[in-house]
């Protein structure tokens, strides 16, 4: 019951020939996905439909957004998968791609208001004065992950997405800047930004 | 040498500082400790970022693992829903073997008779002005569908999202549901009077200190207040939530009354039901059918058509005539000379010599007193079997409310753990509650809303050991997915435990209000957080 729930909206692979690929390696996964293989496309929707959603639930902050741009992203994985040139890792191409439909949910969603790609003012591009908060402590518990992934999903929009880009994404710096349209300076005092705004929303996690 | 920014040491531990300036920095961190700590901070504080946002929330799992519209039917659910209806058809047959007194066949839908008497007394109620009001009440709810309407589809349109905010709903159905009040003719204040030369067309909503009808009230009434008297006449029914009721007129309907006491002493069309503290039927005082109530004392002084049924932890006195059977369940029954009973008595106490029958007194049918010997409950297989169907409705009702609204039960399951919090939250809530519904009843303006607010609040007493029954079985046998029959697994072992611990003298009590109190603060701290769009929510 489960398992015919989990594949509500991908494309669904018939039992026998997901055995088949569950063994094979990424590579020669994606070499079939490219051949519009449908029980690849499956297979590599299965792998990593997780990852994907985690993604997407994290940058547009609602669940049903999240099902619907997930689906997006593997509906046009059949077309986009040939433009995959393996100069980077596949799962974080694939995340980079999603990374990219879930910022046009975002501009879709907020048409006018450009504010993904604003930083408050003008001092961005220079040096932030360093602030009194100093940087959260290590997370142990299950609890406390939460806690930190509940703070984050309040932050401010920018500070959000940029976080998750960065360390859920994992993300470079020239990376996520092309991505959301920004220099690089923009993205890098985005990242600590966002970090000091966690930290003062966590104060008893700072250390 | 000067020691680095923050920001330029963030940079560093995120790879992105130029490669000479980072060697220059490495340089720096080998004899600065002050740095040095600064850059393990980071890093400690990027990673936990890393795990945490690696963890995907369990709801976040799989994108549909708990949406309810992908929710197939499997054979676990046809079992259960198999379970359901013969549960259901044993509870019916056993309802209708049941000794139902005859005031209240009515009300028992199980039965033909009970049955159409309700479509009868529907169909009164509509003839007699309920059109009106529905009408009334369908226009309002008809603008204020069609506003929402408007304005929701204004929201699609400018933001092209689904807006996913439960407590939006929430409001949304409670301002539906409240309108009806649009329809009612609403007074309050210090005191209400329906003077003697006044007509109420309406029905009258009354809350004050003191309400007094002296003329006529040609719909319901329905006050809250210190003391309500009536010696005008009220041609439907008479509901009222006061410490005094006292009826020297009229009432031509029933009399619904949660009062401490309650007076008649003039003429009542048709039944009393509800609880009081002392009721008090003047010889004066005429019934125009039966009474059924729970009372502390009562006292039948006057003239009661048809039957009378009363469950009192106190005295039953009777000095005037009843129609038909009394039917007693009691401390002790006291019938003077004058009284007169032209069905059956039939008396249930503790001890024979608390029932005091006069020699003049006339019964009509037969005698039946009973002396209730108190014994272990545990010993009557009756017992068990309302147990088992009390354990048996919980578990449907917890599968209901997961179909139904799966990621809210789950959530406010998980919302359990956070203890204390809950328990804090829960215990304020189970007396705060009461208290708001008091002040929204009185200004009126929100008396509806109250009356919502009452049945959300029981609702959620009852929903309570649910959800910690779902999280104390989840906790022990700790199921690796987060599926629906794993919830339900959960709730029926988790159930079992909180039921039978409730067994253990006092401290089950204990157990039980401990419960109540936990699953009221998850729920309400659920509520909170569905009412704001949050990731974990």
């Amino acid at each position: 019951m489960n398992a015919k729930r989990n594949m509500a909206k991908g494309p669904e692979p018939r039992e026998g020939e997901t055995k088949q690929m569950e063994g094979m390696d990424l590579a020669s996964v994606i070499e079939c996905a490219r051949g519009h293989d449908g029980e690849a496309l499956g297979e590599i929707y299965r792998r990593y439909v997780r990852r994907v959603f985690g993604l997407c639930r994290y940058m547009l902050n609602s669940r049903e957004s999240a099902e619907d741009t997930t689906s997006e992203v593997f509906l046009k994985l059949q077309r986009s998968i040939d433009s995959y040139d393996r100069s980077i890792p596949f799962p974080r191409w694939l995340l980079r791609v999603a990374g990219n439909q879930c910022i046009d949910a975002l501009r879709r969603r907020q048409r006018g208001r450009r504010a993904i790609v604003e930083v408050e003012d003008g001092a961005a591009v220079t040096e932030v004065p360093s602030s009194e908060t100093s940087p959260l402590g290590a997370v142990i518990s299950k609890e406390e992950r939460a806690e930190v992934r509940d703070a984050i999903a309040r932050l401010p929009e920018n500070y959000r997405v940029a976080l998750v880009l960065r360390y859920y994404s994992e993300l470079s710096y020239d990376e996520i800047a092309q991505q959301l349209d920004l220099e690089r300076n923009y993205v890098a005092a985005l990242i600590f930004r966002a970090k000091k705004e966690l930290r003062r929303r966590l104060p008893h996690r700072s250390k | 040498m000067e020691c680095y920014s923050e920001q330029t040491c963030a940079l560093a531990v995120d790879g992105e500082l130029a490669a000479d300036e980072a060697q220059r920095l490495r340089d720096h961190l080998t004899t600065c400790h002050r740095c040095r700590a600064l850059v393990d901070a980071l890093r400690a504080e990027n990673r936990a970022l890393s795990d945490s946002l690696n963890e995907l929330p369990e709801e976040a799992a799989s994108p549909a693992s708990s949406s309810p519209q992908r929710w197939s039917w499997g054979w676990s659910d046809l079992a259960i829903l198999a379970a359901a209806m013969l549960l259901g058809s044993i509870i019916s047959g056993w309802f209708n073997e049941l000794d139902i007194p005859a005031a209240l066949e009515w009300f028992n839908p199980f039965s033909v008779s009970g049955r159409t008497n309700l479509t009868f007394q529907l169909f009164y109620y509509f003839a007699h002005g309920g059109t009106a009001m529905l009408a009334d009440y369908a226009a309002v709810v008809g603008w204020i569908c069609l506003l929402l309407l408007l304005g929701g589809s204004a929201l699609l349109l400018g933001r092209r999202g689904r807006p996913h905010y439960p407590g939006l709903r929430l409001l949304i159905v409670l301002l539906a549901l409240s309108l009806p009040s649009f329809a009612l003719e609403r007074r309050h204040g210090e005191f209400v009077t329906v003077t003697a030369n006044e007509t109420v067309d309406d029905t009258l909503v009354a809350a004050a200190n003191m309400v007094r009808v002296d003329g006529v009230v040609n719909g319901d009434l329905l006050t809250f207040g210190r003391t309500v008297e009536v010696r005008g006449t009220v041609k439907g029914d008479l509901i009222s939530f006061a410490q005094r009721t006292e009826v020297s007129g009229t009432v031509e309907g029933h009399i619904y009354t949660f009062a401490r006491t309650l007076d008649l002493e003039g003429q009542l069309g048709h039944s009393i039901y509800g609880a009081v503290q002392s009721l008090h039927i003047d010889d004066r005082g005429r019934v125009g059918d039966g009474i059924v109530v729970a009372v502390g004392e009562a006292t039948l002084e006057g003239d009661v058509k048809r039957s009378v049924n009363i469950v009192t932890g106190g005295s039953v006195d009777v000095s005037g005539t009843i129609g038909r059977d009394l039917t007693m369940i009691g401390r002790s029954l006291v019938l003077t000379n004058t009284a007169r009973i032209g069905g059956n008595l039939s008396a249930r106490v503790r001890q024979l010599k608390e029932v005091q029958i006069a020699d003049g007194a006339t019964i009509g049918g037969k005698r039946d007193i009973q002396v209730r010997v108190r014994e272990s409950s545990f010993t009557r297989p009756r017992f068990y079997f309302h147990q088992a169907v009390w354990f048996a409705g919980a578990i449907l009702v917890g599968w209901l409310g997961m179909l139904l609204f799966p990621g809210f039960f789950q959530a406010t399951t998980q919302l359990v753990s956070s203890g204390w919090r809950s328990l804090g939250l829960g215990v304020g809530v189970l007396a705060g509650v009461p208290v708001a519904m008091v002040v929204i009843a009185i200004t009126l303006v929100g008396f509806p809303l109250s009356l919502m607010v009452l049945a959300l609040y029981l609702a959620a007493i009852y929903l309570a050991k649910i959800w910690v029954g779902a999280f104390l079985g989840r906790t022990l046998l700790k199921p690796s997915g987060a599926t629906k029959s794993d919830w339900l697994l959960g709730l029926l072992v988790g159930l079992l435990i909180l039921t039978l611990l409730g067994f253990i003298p006092y401290l089950g009590g204990l157990v039980r209000l401990g419960v109540v109190c936990l699953g009221l603060g998850a729920f309400a701290g659920q509520l909170y957080r569905a009412s704001r769009p949050v990731m974990t929510a």
